[in-house]
């Protein structure tokens, strides 16, 4: 019992983290219709940025004050992670606005493919895992026989609560507003007043600041970084942004547990163990694909030419 | 691609300088190849063929990337004056081809020879060959934009077919020749410290003379030709392949290079069925090669293959393919509800399964990350494919057979993507990739074609897997990752979608440009990256587009807006 309880809590945490990056696909999907691949990408490079903000611009004796410290390693990963998002869509997205559709999809593979190798030769001794630093709340709270860990903890309060106040923005305020009018209908929002431009590219900040976040938690609740866990994690976060239904940032949360779930379970009680957790999400994400690809939360497909 | 608005905003202010910068560019650039390059010699010996000071010993020595300075600067000239079609498309491809020979030798030397003076003046020695030649470069661009672009040319020349022939024998026989030239040029390995930079400005080379060829609408003539006397073609085609052992790259590293190639090439060839023809982007492509190589493998009687059977090759290669293509059919089953990038994320989501399975040794058959090794080479009447071969007085490089059977594999996938693409196959799945619910109206089995596309891909894949296995002795699942995925459909892109030679040249850029720059091998993945996205942004089409492909890509910015007023009124 203790150790399915235990799991759920790793689930939970783990559901967590993906949410984060869920929500960015999710944004970007529904106001041009792209996945994103690049999006899990930017989450790694944050992750990094907030690592070489601790290693390299923190004075000494500022390293030692997690008070201090945790922010600005936030902060740092957030900066880098929104430059790369911006600088994507100017230069590798917004051109191809009215290409084919399998245009901007290619072109965000290379971009995934040219972050992580950028990543791998400019940054020191990117080939192997990097410890993560650790100005993280230590410890974990005991109930009973489950460990809830607190930077597990920061990271569901962290998740849920940007998520809460994403969602607000984009119901209450205008520019949410204009962002919910050009995904319904680009031109015709144009011709409301809106410019498409600021929306995307504002959308794609969105992403990154919540990647950025995820990429600094990711090393905190795992304690080490490494090159290819943009491409995992941000195809975890696909799967539940679909999941959910693409466009819907409530189903995108709620699609991120069912993932983490099911990984930890799937890890815990399933044959091949931890090894095939991987295959499971996989499987799930297929099984969504094929039988309700407008996911739990979204509106029915609108069939493309 | 409609021209944008800036280019003619350039063209009116450089209208009138168009002629005199061409001119400029022409001569600068074989002013550029007469001059020295270097300040000194650089610590590997001379910068090839006597461009550092040295070269005034021999003054009309004109060799290697001078030569196509001098070259290019000569066809520019020609181009300037005399009566052709599109003159400016020619005289801007010129222009890049000189820009890059230029600037890949400049940045190499400067890189190796330790700073500008190695380009400029040191000691009192002056070089600044690199230099001009880069202005020569620009000229010429400049001054294609100041002429214009007119339209690709039109050939009307019709050819009886005798004649036909002979110019298809001899354009081929230039392509041979130009391959076996772009294989061994600079050499390879530490013998041949140049070798990097030598083979990117060939390339560049290469890449001018061929834009050119293309803007005066020479290619495009010799492509609809050989589309008409098309099994001619493919004859001295494969004729041609099979005579590249004879030429300077006949020796065993080149044979390697060109099997591998030639593997990667028929596996493009087949995911060139599914991308290019039926439109259905397929980003697990290279698991179904994987399973081809894992099945060849585990019936070779190799030590560790699960099955204790062994199979003569032919058997298990036909085992292979099947197999391969069953599980085509079984990936391309949830091509019936879904479909778009929703589909590509359900390939990628089968071919994560099958590395994760693989790796996990699932089954005992893939034997995870200890791969299967000693695969037993192949073998004909006792001749090892693997060894060196002597047939009388011709001695013939070690893998020369490896090369001959993957030349006929290459064949072989081409024959079947040709006929399938002029069938009424090929037509339905042109047709579902340009409209699916038209093509569905029209009466086409949109599903069964579908599913029909991805069994054939894999089968395709399949058999090239099961020769791969047995031409590199070990099968492994580390060879069919996601990354491989990539570059295959890179290769398809690159070499444009829906086109037999463009999946060929693709595959060749792709895995020989790996082998020629090991100087830059930790960056190699990030070029490659970073040229998905400029291919995508500047060539959507792709190196040789396929004739239809080219045009819808045209068109396509008109349909779009017409898509945007038709949802428009949907909504």
């Amino acid at each position: 019992m203790s150790v399915l309880l235990q799991q759920l809590v790793n689930g939970v945490m783990q559901g967590a983290l993906i949410a984060l990056i869920a929500l960015g696909y999710t944004m970007v999907y529904g106001i041009i219709q792209l996945i994103n691949f690049a999006h899990g990408e930017v989450f790694m490079v944050a992750s990094y940025g907030g690592l070489a903000t601790y290693t390299w611009l923190l004075p000494e004796d500022l390293k030692k004050v997690p008070y201090v410290a945790l922010p600005l390693m936030f902060v740092g990963g957030i900066i880098v992670a929104v430059i790369v998002a911006v600088i994507m869509e100017r230069f590798a997205y917004r051109p191809l606005r009215n290409a084919p559709r399998l245009a901007p999809l290619i072109t965000a593979l290379g971009v995934s493919v040219f972050l992580q190798e950028f990543v791998r030769n400019v940054y020191p001794n990117a080939t192997s895992n990097l410890p993560y630093p650790k100005v993280f709340p230590e410890g974990a709270l005991q109930l009973g026989d489950v460990n809830i860990s607190w930077t597990g903890l920061l990271l569901v309060l962290l998740s849920v609560g940007l998520a809460v106040v994403l969602q607000t923005y984009i119901n209450q305020s205008r520019m949410g507003r204009a962002m919910r009018a050009t995904a319904q209908d680009p031109d015709t929002a144009k011709l409301m007043g809106v410019d498409p431009d600021r929306v995307i590219v504002l959308t794609f900040i969105f992403g990154a600041v919540l990647a950025g976040v995820a990429g600094i938690l990711y090393g905190g609740y795992l304690s080490n970084i490494n090159i290819d866990m943009g491409f995992q994690t941000g195809i975890f976060a696909f799967t539940a942004a679909v999941l959910g239904g693409v466009g819907s940032i409530r189903g995108a949360v709620i699609g991120a547990f069912i993932i983490g779930l099911i990984k930890t379970l799937a890890g815990q009680y399933m044959p091949g163990g931890t090894q095939y957790d991987y295959v499971w999400i996989f499987v799930v994400l297929i099984l969504v694909l094929v039988f309700r690809p407008q996911g739990l939360f979204g509106e029915p497909e609108r069939v493309r030419a | 691609m409609s021209v944008n608005g800036t280019s003619s905003g350039k063209r009116s202010a450089l209208a009138p300088l168009g002629k005199p910068f061409a001119v400029a560019g022409g001569v600068l650039a074989i002013v550029a190849a007469l001059l020295p390059w270097v300040t000194f010699s650089l610590n590997d010996g001379n910068w090839p063929d006597k461009s550092t000071l040295q070269f005034f010993d021999a003054p009309f020595e004109v060799t290697g990337f001078r030569w196509h300075m001098l070259l290019l600067g000569v066809l520019v000239l020609v181009a300037t004056f005399a009566p052709i079609p599109s003159r400016g498309r020619v005289i801007r491809a010129l222009g890049w081809g000189t820009a890059l020979v230029s600037f890949v030798n400049g940045a190499y030397i400067t890189v190796k020879g330790g700073g500008l003076a190695a380009i400029t003046a040191l000691d009192g020695a002056v070089a600044f060959g690199s230099i001009v030649g880069l202005v020569a470069g620009v000229l010429m661009i400049l001054a294609a934009y100041g002429i214009g672009f007119e339209p690709v040319g039109q050939w009307k020349v019709k050819l009886s077919t005798p004649l036909a022939y002979l110019v298809l024998l001899a354009s081929f026989a230039a392509v041979l020749y130009a391959v076996a030239a772009l294989l061994t040029t600079g050499g390879v390995g530490a013998a041949n410290p140049y070798a990097g930079a030598i083979f990117l400005s060939f390339l560049g080379f290469a890449a001018g003379v061929l834009g050119a060829l293309s803007g005066v609408g020479f290619i495009k003539w010799l492509s609809a030709l050989s589309e008409q006397h098309r099994v001619f073609s493919v004859i001295v085609l494969a004729a041609c392949a099979l005579l590249l052992p004879f030429t300077d790259a006949g020796n065993e590293y080149w044979m390697t290079v060109a099997a591998n190639i030639g593997i990667y090439a028929a596996t493009a060839i087949g995911l060139n069925i599914v991308v290019g023809l039926a439109g259905l982007l397929d980003l697990g492509y290279v698991a179904f090669m994987g399973i081809g190589a894992l099945v060849a493998a585990n019936f070779s009687g190799a030590a560790t293959a699960h099955f204790g059977i062994t199979l003569p090759f032919p058997v298990a290669a036909i085992i292979s393919a099947i197999v391969a293509g069953i599980f085509g059919a079984i990936v391309g089953s949830p091509t019936l509800r879904v479909r778009g990038d929703y589909l590509a994320i359900v390939t990628l989501a089968f071919g994560e399964i099958f590395t994760r399975s693989a790796q996990n040794n699932i089954g005992g058959i893939t034997n995870g990350s200890n791969a299967i090794p000693g695969i037993p080479q192949l073998s004909l009447f006792g001749a090892e494919f693997n060894k060196s071969l002597t047939i009388g007085a011709v001695k013939l490089p070690a893998g020369v057979l490896y090369y001959v059977l993957i030349v006929l594999l290459v064949a072989a996938t081409m024959a079947v993507f040709a006929n399938l693409k002029f069938s009424r196959i090929g037509r339905a799945w042109i047709a579902i990739r340009e409209d699916e619910d038209a093509a569905r109206a029209m009466g086409i089995r949109t599903g069964k074609m579908k599913i029909l596309a991805f069994l054939i891909g894999a089968t395709l894949a399949g058999l090239a897997g099961a020769v791969f296995a047995h031409k590199n002795g070990t099968v492994s699942y580390e060879s069919f990752k996601f990354l491989e995925s990539v570059t295959l459909l890179a290769a398809v892109i690159l070499g444009g979608m829906g086109s037999i030679p463009g999946a060929v040249l693709g595959a060749a850029l792709l895995f020989v440009l790996p082998e020629k720059l090991r100087d830059f091998a930790d960056w190699r993945l990030m070029i490659f990256g970073l040229a998905l996205i400029l291919i995508m942004r500047f060539r959507p089409v792709g190196l040789i587009p396929d004739a239809h492909r080219r045009a819808e890509m045209i068109e396509i910015a008109d349909e779009n807006a017409e898509e945007a007023h038709e949802e428009a009124k949907r909504a």
